[in-house]
């Protein structure tokens, strides 16, 4: 076997321009092989890291739990730890946003929160509040001091009247600089400061805990047994909120392994293609050799075994190379990603900090392990063939072999008049199953790479951005229900005295920039069919088009829609409300400031909009039905169109009018979502694109393969034709037309059939809600930039292999012969 | 007679190892327009690198290969290229056809190259001449020896160069297709009155042509 070894060697050394393809295409096939699960795992520890740091550690909670159900809960089998919170109240502060709740000893661990000092409230009038919380309110105090603090409770579904109380506070939260920042703040009372405010049967406890997780090691099983626990308590799944972000920190998310297992599985492939397609073509140089081998003994064990050590043999240099770069790029590739989700980010700046501080572990023995393990099996499994043909060559024939002489065909057509075009055409024709072979090889790559770019270009943050609004700002009234100190704010009383006025369309009008304002109707309504208030929402007739076009089932026409009887609703509201259907007649009983009334509105179609045209109002009406209902102005937002995407002073006048008027505007724009989307798709984009952009290197290896050897195979030809006149221009021209063959197949290949395969891709990623994609878009970037590659790789090629041929002398290439 | 080709002074040393070869040293000749000239000289005398020289294939040393009047090393490889294909026909002992393509197209190659259009009457008539019509549209590998060299000196005819430059012709061959070879090859020449220089170490084979030039270690020894 040595000697087998030591012949493997040889050729290694021997073959140097086919062992050289091959190393380089090793190299980037064990770059990615190690990059890509690294990267990973490496985002997952991280973010795994973040969150142990950042999220509270329950599972779960259930909302809406009364004492006994909780006590239940806490003694079921599957349960390994909970707490109890309630949420009891506010304190009022202008611009802060400070909680009151009541929070167990269990409840404080499970939220991981600490008291500073101190210890949690006992008694009624106890209270742990944080440094924060006392100078906002402007005064000081210590642990034992008796300190005045105003506050609102929750009573029958909304904020109380402002009461105060005298506390002493018993411990200190600790504040944190986010926390600060945001005015957000949390006190904790007592049990008893519970009971005697919150009216017995209107106290609500979260309940919160974590899975025994000693048979549970995956999140899907967690969640199987958070959803059965509530099945039994018959707790909904609007009341129950599982705590996915540290699920996926602390067990492992079964989606993931075969995720990056399909990376890697596409990785594998393309190697395979790109090992097996450089062997094959150079194979002829090798078949005399192993002809004269197997001629004096060798057996086809050992012949086979020479193929495949050859190839490890260029396994042994090109593998560490591919770990090293790879060990070098894990870093810096994940220090990119999280720079590119931009600043504000407080996860990913957490971990930033921790990539810069080796916060976490990134690098791992077993995937150094599973890279050269995998690239071994991709070298194996590409040479099958090529060993097997190896194995089976006769001594005879191979010995006899000579390239050209296969060529079977004895005569043809002689063409009358002669051009270099044509020798390109004669060399290309001569060689059809290895022109096949490459064209095909990297056509599979540049398919799948057409097919991603595909459901990439479709991810579009301004097309997303444009189905999240219709205009370029959007102007609505918050309104609150339930808040008693703050009555102006429920919807009925808004109407009475709508902001939205005719005054502050015009005044907007009348902004330099803005080119119309669109008013869109708002009606609060119930009925027994419905779980909670939905709304109406009335379309103007500029919308007419987009509303009927987006019926999926049924017909109505906005004309009919004009009656204020019949209403379109989106397909979003079956989600809740299944049994919903077209043809159904509701009894709606619709708000009107104070006063409402019953009216029956018939479901006549159901339409699939973006929430950019819906806002999450699910019931859809001509404008001038809507309005028909009520007597007030319902008004609830308007849409701003202005001759630009983003104007900053448009912005700020906006603000101005909208400052001046009420405080209850809210504005939105299309900038702030464009720029949201953007950060969130050109991380996706950035990745997959570095993915791609080294899977087209590994697959330009087979077309600098091809043409290197199709030169070196036909040395002495070219030598020849150069000897009774070719020139140099000649002869690059003759192999840019060559080269422009394969590049021309290869798009027609890759372009072709990776333009009809993104279709039913993209269909499947808009199924499937992959990256909110909503419209087909022909990848053409990535089709001009995969052709201007192609092009220009195989002009640099033919330009580098006509000046390698003249470094050589004419009189040694005729003289050239293998 | 004119003179066609004129060496003057040209010099090729090689380095083989670390000894200097005088392949061509400080060689001087001329050749007469029309005439049958035979460089002959031993193996290794440089009488293949002289024929190289001489079809502007290497490059010298120094001196100076003027062919109708035109210094062809005053020329850069791509203009050099151009003259070769104009006026230097080309007959190799291993004839050097290219396999891709029919015997026709080997013959036309040199004019296709030069984008000269290609008049289809004169190949036929030089492929009917030396008998290779029936194979014109034959593919190399299935020519034999006697036939491949034929349509090697149908390529080299057919452009109609100032000068025919063969490099042991009949080398490949055996002694029956030699004498066909090269009673054709003499013949053609005549008949298309074409200058043909050509390198031989066979002296019988000498004895065919007009003039003997005799080489040895590089330079002219004899010139009859």
């Amino acid at each position: 076997m040595k000697m087998v070894t030591q012949i493997a060697f040889a050729n290694m050394k021997y073959h140097r321009s086919r062992n050289i393809l091959i190393g380089v295409a090793m190299i980037l096939t064990t770059l990615l092989l190690f990059l890509v699960p690294s990267v990973g795992m490496g985002m997952v520890n991280g973010q795994f890291a973040v969150v142990n740091e950042l999220y509270p550690t329950w599972h779960a909670l259930y909302r809406g739990i009364d004492q006994d159900t909780a006590d239940r809960l806490s003694m079921h089998r599957d349960i390994s730890r909970s707490g109890l919170r309630s949420d009891t109240g506010a304190v009022p502060v202008a611009g802060a946003d400070i909680s009151m709740m009541y929070l167990d000893q269990e409840g404080l661990f499970l939220y991981k929160m600490d008291l500073t000092e101190g210890t949690l409230p006992q008694k009624e009038n106890e209270i742990v509040v944080s440094k924060g919380i006392l100078d906002e309110l402007g005064i000081s105090g210590e642990i034992g001091s008796t300190v005045k603090i105003p506050y609102q409770v929750y009573r029958d579904g909304g904020l109380d009247f402002t009461q105060e109380k005298q506390f002493i506070i018993t411990g200190f939260l600790p504040d944190t600089e986010a926390s600060i920042e945001a005015r957000q703040y949390v006190a904790i009372v007592s049990k008893e400061f519970l009971f005697q405010e919150v009216p017995k049967d209107q106290i609500a406890y979260r309940f919160l805990f974590q899975i025994d997780g000693n048979e549970r090691s995956t999140t899907d099983q967690i969640e199987e047994a958070i959803k059965q626990i509530a099945a039994q308590f018959g707790i909904s799944e609007n009341d129950t909120n599982i705590n996915t972000e540290y699920l996926a920190a602390n067990y492992v998310d079964p989606a993931f392994v075969p995720g990056i297992a399909a990376i890697m599985l596409v990785i594998v492939i393309a190697g395979m293609i790109t090992i097996y397609s450089i062997y094959y073509i150079t194979m002829n140089d090798s078949i005399k050799e192993y002809g004269k081998l197997k001629a004096i003994g060798t057996t086809k064990r050992q012949l086979r075994q020479i193929v495949l050590r050859e190839s490890y043999c260029v396994a042994l240099f090109a593998v560490p190379i591919g770990l090293l770069l790879g060990t070098v790029l894990v870093r810096a590739v994940m220090r990119l990603m999280t720079d590119y989700t931009g600043d504000g980010n407080l996860m990913m700046e957490t971990m930033r900090a921790m990539i810069d501080n080796n916060g976490f572990v990134m690098y791992h023995w077993w995937i150094y392990l599973l890279a050269v393990v995998i690239l071994l099996v991709t070298v194996y499994l590409s040479l099958l063939r090529p060993m097997r043909i190896a194995a089976k060559v006769s001594e005879i024939e191979a010995i006899r072999y000579q390239e050209g002489t296969k060529n079977s065909k004895k005569s043809r057509k002689s063409r009358q008049q002669f051009s270099v075009p044509y020798l390109a055409r004669i060399n290309l024709a001569g060689n059809k199953r290895k022109n096949l072979i490459t064209i095909c090889s990297m056509g599979i790559t540049g398919t799948f790479l057409m097919v991603v770019a595909t459901v990439l270009s479709c991810a579009n943050p301004v097309e997303s951005a444009n189905s999240s609004i219709l205009g370029q700002y959007r102007v609505t009234v918050e309104s609150e229900s339930g808040n008693k100190e703050h009555p102006e704010r429920e919807w009925s009383e808004i109407v009475k005295n709508n902001p939205l006025s005719d005054d502050l369309k015009d005044r907007i009008l009348a902004i330099d920039g803005v080119d119309r304002v669109e008013c869109f109707t708002r009606i609060t309504v119930d009925a027994d069919e419905l779980a909670w208030s939905e709304q109406i929402r009335g379309i103007p007739e500029s919308y007419a088009k987009e509303l009927e076009q987006g019926i999926i089932e049924g017909s109505v026409t906005y004309e009919e829609l004009k009656s204020g009887d019949k209403v379109v609703i989106d397909k979003n509201l079956l989600h809740w409300h299944p049994d919903l259907s077209v043809g159904d007649k509701l009894l709606m009983t619709i708000q009107d400031g104070d006063s409402s009334y019953q009216k029956e509105i018939e479901i006549a179609a159901i339409g699939d909009y973006p929430h950019g045209f819906s806002i999450y109002e699910y019931f859809l009406m001509a404008k001038e039905g809507a309005d028909s209902l009520i007597k007030n102005n319902g008004s609830g937002d308007f849409e701003i169109y202005a001759d630009r995407q983003y104007d900053e002073t448009v912005e700020q006048q906006i603000r101005s009018i909208m400052s001046e008027t009420s405080d209850l505007l809210n504005l939105s724009t299309w900038q702030n979502e464009y720029e949201t989307w953007k950060s969130a798709l050109s991380m996706t984009n950035a990745g997959c694109y570095s993915f791609l952009a080294i899977l087209g290197a590994i697959s330009i290896m087979n077309l600098v393969n091809t043409m290197v050897h199709s030169l070196h195979a036909r040395r002495k030809e070219i030598g020849m034709m150069q000897a009774v006149g070719m020139t140099n221009r000649q002869l690059i021209l003759m192999l840019q037309m060559e080269g422009l063959f394969y590049t021309l197949g290869t798009l027609i290949v890759s372009v072709g059939l990776g333009s009809i395969l993104g279709y039913p891709v993209f269909l499947w990623a808009k199924e499937n809600g992959m990256f909110n994609i909503s419209q087909y878009h022909y990848p053409l970037a990535a089709a001009v930039l995969v052709t201007a590659v192609m092009v220009l790789v195989q002009m640099i090629l033919a330009l580098a292999l006509g000046s390698s041929v003249r470094k050589e002398s004419l009189i040694e290439r005729i003289r050239f012969s293998e | 007679m004119s003179i066609i080709l004129e060496v003057k002074d040209l010099v090729k040393h090689y380095r083989m190892g670390s000894e200097t070869v005088k392949a061509v040293d400080h060689t001087n000749l001329s050749i007469e327009c029309g005439k049958f000239t035979a460089i002959v000289g031993r193996s290794g005398s440089g009488k293949s690198t002289l024929l190289h020289l001489l079809g502007g294939l290497d490059r010298p040393d120094s001196g100076k290969v003027i062919i109708e009047d035109k210094d062809i090393y005053s020329l850069g490889s791509d203009m050099l290229a151009k003259f070769r294909r104009k006026k230097i026909g080309f007959i190799f002992q291993d004839f050097n056809l290219i396999p891709s393509l029919t015997v026709w197209e080997n013959v036309v190659l040199p004019m296709g190259l030069d984008g000269r259009k290609i008049n289809p009457e004169e190949v036929l008539e030089i492929l009917n001449h030396i008998d290779l019509l029936q194979k014109k549209d034959a593919m190399p590998n299935t020519l034999s020896g006697g036939q491949k060299q034929r349509t090697a000196i149908a390529r080299a005819l057919a452009s109609k160069p100032a000068i025919i430059l063969a490099d042991e012709p009949t080398g490949n061959l055996d002694s029956q297709t030699e004498l066909e070879v090269m009673a054709l090859l003499k013949n053609c020449v005549k008949e298309y009155g074409q200058t043909l220089v050509m390198i031989t170490h066979d002296e019988t084979v000498a004895q065919m042509a007009d003039e003997i030039i005799m080489i040895e270690d590089g330079k002219v020894v004899n010139h009859s």
